[in-house]
């Protein structure tokens, strides 16, 4: 098997205890691994495979064992829209599990100019390091004096020590003090900007002593045909700018767009004014990623308060959502100060948040006492309180630090007291809470299916938010549109063959409260926005653009295809592509049931709440059937009763040889 | 001879995704890579490496050969290997005349000029031929392609537009 163009054609294996490393071309790891590039492509396909192949059992996460894998796909690094992202992962340190994320900036790119695909991180060094990927030479370096240093101080130092002859020549993906106490949720960081988070890798990162790694990358990538590719590239930025009505906001407002559609916040613009009053923008658009059409990042600097003279690139979704809904932190400068601490210490928003958001419900009721929270009274609203109690977490610092930095579903159980009742947690992770009842179904049917525990990202289906009855006067006003209107475009022009449209919105045109209240249809659809994650996930490419944002019409399987003929000379189409993207996600749910015995009985929240009615709102005394939506999920996907794949859906897959040791049932639910 | 025009940039709109420079390599070289790009957006990523209270800023700014009118580079070329388009009034190199010996770069003012160790060739921006891919991907707009006499007008209408703001807001505080 020859490589194709699009792939750099190297793979590098680094052995930490011995601090050596070992360089194979890429081909050759394919055959050991069995990796078919038409089957896998890269990225998430490629670390399930790598992970599959290599645990058999579950071990401790936090074992030298556990590897890192960083992997970058055929679209990175190619001049494809949104190509600056990788996906980078390892078993979870909450979970036990699979786990996964993707990261961007220019860490990715870089690493495949200098020659790698793949990145595999095996065993734990004797002294703290870091590593320097120099084109193809590879160097350790001690990283001593490097510990106990924050994100952004270790990047400036890393860089300085290397020698960078330009800045940004040398990127560098590093941890920072959570990490290094190992605390449960730790991402690492990409130059200070993108984490691939809720993966985790941070603390696993710790946990080999590896400080940070660093990449410059002075090489090319190789495709199949140019000028097409700037042709179909051109064709698919400039159809999503024009068709995708919330773009233009997102360009110039950041993640706050999606205000209207992830919060009950209407997007009036009063609050993006009171911004620009009490923070500044220096720079009319936002900042990106590689190749990105529609960056995210807002350079921020904060004009009032006491934060004034903060800057931060930032202002993102994660941190939006868990601040005003979580957290109640409802000033702007605390808000991005904040999500800056967060970033420094290495936490990420959503577990620390959640994990918080908890305690408070613990303390308010008495399950936490004030000798607990060393004497804290823990509550929502107050940032400097929060700022403090994350600054513990993430030293592990006294009775409270120690406490959340292992999560909810530890925590919980550490101390009981029917503390594990509220625990906002799916298989251990932990996940920002939406309460199905009252507002979307998909969404949390995403958090119970996740590969990767309590996660909303692996499946990210908004389509209920934006259609949502109560947003309809609030955003769609905002573009100018009725509600008919809009969801008759979005639903012509959405990415999907006609027969299954027809499967899952049935013959309306129009806007069906129906169908938007009932789960009728939304396993299907579940099913479809789960596979496409998988699939540009292993492309690699970004989530915001895709057709699984905004009001879902952005790049779809369709474009995906032509573009990827384009840079690697294959002949795939849209089936087989979601076919890929069907394969990860099965091989992604073996792979949890094989190593942690992961099915239906775990596909359950934690948090009782979910199942009692509805409290409040139009939807008071509702109850969502979660069981039949399950059942009619597996179902769809080929699956058991219990949530297993079958032995006709592994072959269906091409899956067959891979899973021949696995006693799987064999009739569908 | 048609309207001679040259890439203008504007910093305030540059969204740093630098899908100018893998757009320029991917057209002239046949794959993608930042090092081999003919424009070059130098980045000041403050935010990355400044610690949290401390003032840093984050700043995008465009390298590429400016179709000089006095061209040091096709001055010092020995073998006269550097020639104005007349289509299009871009400084070309015709590579079967040129030695390698880098003068060009040596005459460069702002080291817009780069060598290409793998294909033995100097690279500078030839304008694409009338049709620069730089400008056609960059989506901020912050590039643009305009004739030289006119390239001061996104430069003076920003910051003409500014000073107007500034100047309102402070009649209305006058007047409060």
């Amino acid at each position: 098997m020859s490589i194709p163009p699009g792939y750099a054609g190297k793979v590098l294996i680094i052995y930490l205890d011995h601090e050596a490393s070992e360089i194979l071309p890429l081909d050759r790891f394919w055959k050991t691994y069995e990796i078919d590039p038409q089957k896998w492509l890269g990225g998430d396909g490629v670390i399930t495979k790598i992970l599959w192949e290599d645990y058999h059992t579950a071990i401790d996460p936090l074992d030298p064992e556990n590897e890192i894998v960083i992997a970058t796909g055929p679209w990175t690094a190619t001049a494809a829209p949104q190509s600056g992202r990788a996906m980078l992962g390892c078993i979870d340190p909450k979970t036990g599990g699979f786990s996964s994320g993707s990261f961007g900036w220019f860490f990715p790119s870089m690493l495949k100019y200098a020659g790698f695909d793949i990145v595999i991180l095996k065993g734990k060094a004797k002294r703290p390091i870091y590593i320097f990927i120099d084109d193809q030479k590879v160097l350790f370096r001690d990283a001593s004096h490097l510990w106990g240093k924050e994100t952004s101080e270790t990047v400036r130092m890393v860089r300085e020590e290397l020698g960078e002859r330009y800045e940004g020549e040398i990127r560098v993906l590093s941890i920072s003090v959570a990490g290094e106490h190992l605390v449960k949720y730790s991402p690492p960081c990409s130059d200070g900007t993108s984490c691939p988070g809720r993966s985790g890798a941070g603390t696993v990162m710790g946990s080999k002593n590896l400080k940070a790694v660093a990449v410059r990358g002075t090489g090319e990538v190789s495709l199949f045909d140019p000028h097409g590719l700037l042709d179909s590239s051109y064709l698919a930025i400039k159809s999503l700018i024009e068709k995708e009505p919330l773009i233009k906001l997102w360009r110039e407002y950041g993640a706050t767009t999606s205000l209207g559609t992830a919060m009950d916040w209407p997007i009036s613009g009063a609050m993006l004014v009171k911004n620009r009053e009490e923070a500044d923008f220096p720079h009319l658009k936002n900042v990106g990623c590689l190749d990105c059409p529609n960056p995210c990042y807002h350079w921020l600097q904060i004009k009032k308060g006491k934060y004034s003279g903060l800057r931060h690139l930032g202002g993102h979704m994660t941190f939006l959502t868990v601040c005003l809904r979580n957290l109640g932190i409802q000033e702007f400068g605390e808000w991005i100060y904040f999500e800056r601490l967060l970033q420094e210490l290495g936490l990420d928003p959503a577990s620390f948040s959640m994990t918080y958001s908890w305690a408070v419900d613990c303390f308010e009721r008495g399950m936490l006492t004030l000798e607990d929270t060393d004497g804290m009274t823990l509550k929502r609203g107050d940032a400097e309180l929060i700022c403090e109690v994350a600054r513990r977490v993430a030293y592990r610092q006294g009775k409270l630090g120690d406490l959340l930095a292992d999560g909810v579903a530890e925590a919980s159980q550490r101390i009981g007291r029917g503390s594990e009742r509220i625990a906002p947690h799916v298989k251990g992770k932990e996940y920002i809470q939406r309460d199905a009842k009252v507002q979307a179904l998909m969404w949390s049917l995403g958090a119970l299916t996740s590969p990767r525990g309590g996660d909303w990202l692996r499946h990210h289906n908004v389509w209920e938010l934006a259609f949502f009855p109560e947003k309809r006067d609030t955003y769609l006003k905002w573009i100018g549109k009725t509600c008919t209107e809009v969801y008759k475009e979005s639903l012509e022009r959405l990415d999907m063959p006609e027969g299954l449209k027809k499967k899952i919105f049935g013959d309306s045109q129009r806007v069906d409260l129906e169908w938007i209240e009932s789960p009728k249809g939304k396993a299907l659809f579940s099913v479809w926005t789960e596979n496409l994650v998988a699939l540009f996930n292993s492309l690699v490419t970004c989530m915001f653009g895709s057709a699984t944002m905004f009001l879902m019409v952005g790049i779809g399987p369709t474009t995906y295809s032509e573009i990827l003929n384009k840079i690697t000379g294959w002949n795939t189409s849209y089936d087989e592509l979601m076919r890929i993207g069907d394969r990860i996600f099965n091989l992604q749910r073996l792979f949890n049931y094989r190593i942690k015995g992961w099915d239906h009985k775990d596909d359950t929240f934690a948090d009782q709440r979910a199942y009692e009615p509805a409290q409040m709102g139009i939807y008071k005394g509702r109850v969502v059937p979660w069981n039949e939506v399950l059942q009619e999920y597996y179902r769809i996907r080929g699956w058991s009763k219990e949530g297993v794949p079958t032995k006709a859906k592994i072959e269906e897959l091409d899956l067959g040889e891979a899973t021949k040791a696995l006693d799987l049932p064999e009739e569908i639910n | 001879m048609a309207e001679e025009k040259v890439i203008v940039f504007d910093p305030l709109y540059c969204s740093g995704c630098m899908y100018c420079m893998t757009a320029c390599s991917t057209y002239h070289q046949g794959s993608t890579s930042l090092s081999k790009s003919r424009i070059h957006i130098v980045r000041h990523e403050g935010h990355a490496i400044a610690n949290m209270m401390e003032e840093d800023h984050l700043i995008f700014d465009l390298i590429t050969c400016q179709q000089c009118d006095q061209p040091y580079c096709q001055y010092l070329c020995p073998a006269l290997a550097i020639e104005k388009d007349p289509m299009t009034g871009a400084l070309k190199v015709n590579h079967d005349r040129c030695i390698g010996c880098r003068m060009c770069m040596v005459g460069c003012p702002f080291g817009a000029i780069l060598y290409d160790s793998n294909r033995k060739q100097v690279l500078k921006c030839e304008l694409c031929g009338g049709e620069p891919q730089c400008v056609r991907f960059c989506i901020s707009g912050a590039l643009k392609f305009l004739p030289k006499d006119l390239s001061h007008l996104v430069q003076r209408d920003r910051f003409g537009r500014e000073k107007i703001r500034h100047h309102f807001k402070k009649v209305e505080g006058e007047s409060r």
